[in-house]
């Protein structure tokens, strides 16, 4: 998670230069690959918007710099996820043609017809080219906008991933944007009022936060779901309603959603509480509070102070849970076996269905990627502390 | 027109710990400061020098509680206004603090200019932000601060600057009373210099009226303070012109430290308080008898019965020891030197 302040902080002078190079060089690649008329339109825009930016930036001296140097960083760092998400799926043990072929292959008892159809399906797919081929492959394709088609759906990767994401957003978004301002005024609350709140609310949120994700999960499912019988416990609508456009099944949606918005909930207002509350009762008892107070500065101004120092941080935790959204929701998927991205990547894997594996991680770590980057700007915008470091950094 | 500033007499005053304990942090602390005059505070770590520049503010929020006694600020009794009355026309107008943090004294993500506006506009100055931006500068430069200062962030200035922005905020409405809690303790020596001086020269230009300095280098005080007052374990133990103090200590708790001092300062800069062997008592239950008895070279059993009061000689110095001062005198004159 705090991979950002990594990137923000490279070790050595040459290192940096290094990497500067790297990055120059992969960015010119980009801009080949743009300019040579294969590239899809959202490659195009990205890259569009990435120039202006970096072009836009030198009309403004620190803040400029400190913006060019996130956004190297961060095409760098794309280009370095894009090679993990096609190198990744291909370690997994086990081949995905045998995998598509299990049935098929248990009725062949001639061994040599069933290497000939194994061998067939290799070649089909392009597993026979050299790892290195197949990988500009990948990436050219990639760059057309094309994702390729699912090994053992046979779908198209894009369709895949377009109906599986608002599953995953629907869950997602609003417990995080819910969990995260509820989270943040108890924390603040306990913080700043002591006594019972802080009594009641401190103990529960560090309960919430502390309990693995999952087993709390489930816990509500065995709970809510299975003893009490209030909600359905399994997958995104009633499978038995035909029709979609019926009042009925819209009901049903939401009784599905229920059980996991509310876990998922619970567990982002556990977390965001306790970070907010230690962040505010340090802010607190720093001593620009007592220079403050006996400035005659009144209570309520100097809480104001506090409490922006203290959301500052949390600012960051909002976006990056945003930017963690999709692969932040896949245990809840697993544990409610509700129909999102999460789902699909965990099934992908089981399957070896490298296209499918990797569309999905791209998709996480696009998202990762926009949503750091949006932090760091946010962030070097509003708090001076950061872009004071940066100026003194570069 | 009054000439004394402040008065405290008898103040008590202790914190309240999370196990309910009471920590008696200052014990029965009187005194005057007079219109012109420094005030030095030095004593060792944990003695209860900043509790009590914190409680000579009047404000008092836990774990800080104000025990009883009184503090008369240019004649009125702070201790007996309502808060608001006392935060609106007296902190940060008539009396000023600046923390023993100084380098951490301003929020990091305000500019110094808005933050001047807050200060002033608390305080019924009847200025509008522009005269209060003026003020601002006017202190800065007094200070051999650049007007930037104010469109910086904290984090943008030295340590130095940041420190002189403290001392340049806390005087921006010439208080009556400055107290400064080791204001420089964080600094390289030069820069030590730099700050007392112009602590000097605002008192000197009439920017402050009088001043209280803390310190645990005792050095540092000889060259700021009129009067120097030996605190040990939450009380005064000894109180007396700088002079006084520093060549002819009469308490042994005092004396012991000179004594550790007298060496001049080069090479000795930063000669530490607690080479004295032992430990003061507890502050949360702190025994019968002198509080010092137990590390005094001079103790007698005596001293372990009863409690010690302040003695005031005719010269107005005063001291906490149940043996006169001649006796003291040839006490000290009969031991061998000790750097001899
Ligand atoms: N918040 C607190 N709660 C309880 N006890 C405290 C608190 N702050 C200080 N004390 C105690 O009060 C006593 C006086 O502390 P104080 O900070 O006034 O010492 P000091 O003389 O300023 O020391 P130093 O030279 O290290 O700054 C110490 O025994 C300390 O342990
Ligand atoms: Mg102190």
């Amino acid at each position: 998670m705090k991979a950002n302040f990594a990137l923000a902080a490279p070790g050595a002078q040459g290192k940096k230069a290094a990497a500067y190079i790297l990055t120059a060089l992969l960015v010119g690649v980009l801009i080949v690959i743009a300019l040579s008329g294969h590239a899809s339109l959202g490659w195009r825009l990205a890259l569009a918007i990435l120039v202006a930016a970096v072009v836009a930036s030198y009309a403004m001296p620190t803040f400029g710099k400190y913006l060019r140097k996130r956004i190297y960083w961060y095409t760098g760092t794309f280009f370095v996820a894009l090679a993990l998400n096609f190198l990744l799926p291909r370690l997994i043990p086990g081949n995905p043609v045998d995998i598509i072929l299990q049935d098929v292959l248990a009725g062949i008892t001639d061994s040599s017809a069933a290497t000939a159809l194994k061998n067939q399906y290799i070649a089909q797919l392009g597993l026979d080219k050299s790892i290195l081929e197949q990988f500009f492959r990948y990436t050219g394709n990639l760059f057309k906008g094309e994702l390729g088609m699912s090994l053992y759906l046979a779908q198209p990767v894009a369709k895949i991933l377009a109906s599986k994401i608002p599953w995953s957003v629907a869950i997602m978004l609003p417990s995080i944007l819910v969990g995260w301002l509820a989270g943040n005024l108890l924390g603040a609350y306990a913080a700043y009022k002591k006594g019972i709140y802080e009594k009641v609310i401190f103990p529960v949120s560090l309960f919430l936060s502390s309990i693995p994700s999952f087993i709390f999960s489930m816990l509500m499912l065995l709970w809510l779901g299975v003893s009490w019988g209030w909600f359905p416990v399994l997958g995104g609508f009633d499978a038995q309603i035909i029709s979609k456009q019926s009042g009925v099944y819209y009901m049903s949606l939401l009784s599905h959603w229920a059980l996991p918005f509310i876990s998922q909930t619970l567990i982002v207002i556990g977390g965001q509480a306790i970070g907010m509350r230690s962040m505010a009762l340090y802010e607190l008892n720093v001593d620009y509070v007592l220079f403050a107070k006996l400035q005659g500065i009144r209570d309520r101004k100097v809480t104001r102070y506090v409490f922006r120092n203290a959301m500052l941080p949390q600012v960051s935790g909002l976006a990056l849970s945003l930017g963690g959204m999709v692969a932040g929701s896949t245990l809840i998927e697993i544990v409610f076996s509700y129909p999102g991205l999460g789902q699909q990547l965990m099934m992908a894997i089981r399957n070896v269905d490298y296209p499918l594996i990797s569309g999905c991680t791209l998709v996480i770590s696009i998202t990762m990627l926009v949503a750091n980057l949006l932090i760091d700007i946010i962030y070097g915008l509003i708090d001076p502390r950061v872009r004071t470091a940066q100026a003194e950094e570069g | 027109m009054s000439d004394t500033m402040l008065m405290v007499n008898d103040l008590k005053t202790y914190y309240r710990t999370r196990l309910k304990e009471n920590v008696y942090a200052v014990d029965g602390v009187s005194f005057g400061l007079e219109r012109g005059k420094v005030l030095g505070i030095a004593g060792e770590s944990g003695c209860g020098k900043s509790t009590l520049s914190l409680s000579l503010m009047g404000f008092y929020f836990p774990p800080l509680h104000f025990g009883s006694g009184s503090i008369l600020l240019n004649g009125n009794d702070i201790m007996k206004l309502p808060y608001e009355t006392l935060r609106k026309d007296y902190l940060g107008k008539q009396i000023a603090y600046i923390p023993q943090a100084a380098m951490n004294a301003l929020n990091p993500t305000r500019r110094i200019r808005r933050y001047v506006v807050d200060v002033l506009t608390e305080h019924d100055t009847g200025l509008d932000e522009k005269a209060m931006l003026n003020l601002a500068r006017e202190k800065l430069s007094f200070l051999n601060l650049p007007d930037r200062v104010l469109d910086a962030y904290p984090g943008e200035l030295s340590g130095g600057m940041k420190q002189r922005t403290v001392i340049a905020l806390s005087t921006l409405l010439n208080p009556s009373v400055l107290i400064a809690d080791e204001p420089s303790s964080a600094l390289d020596v030069s820069s030590q210099k730099v700050v007392m001086e112009m602590l000097r020269k605002m008192l000197r230009e009439s920017q402050v009226q009088s001043m209280i300095f803390i310190t645990h280098e005792l050095p540092l005080l000889r060259h700021v303070a009129d009067h120097i007052a030996v605190m040990y374990a939450g009380e005064f133990v000894e109180w007396g012109t700088a002079e006084q103090v520093i060549f002819d200590p009469i308490h042994p708790y005092s004396h012991a430290l000179m004594g550790s001092i007298i060496v001049p300062e080069e090479g000795m800069k930063s000669h530490s308080l607690s080479c004295i062997p032992g430990a003061p008592p507890n502050l949360k239950n702190v025994p019968k008898g002198c509080r010092f008895a137990e590390r005094c070279t001079y103790i007698t059993p005596e001293c372990r019965a009863e409690n010690q009061v302040m003695t005031t000689l005719p010269d107005g110095r005063q001291y906490r020891c149940r043996f006169s001062q001649e006796a003291l005198r040839d006490m000290y004159a009969k031991e061998v030197p000790a750097n001899a």
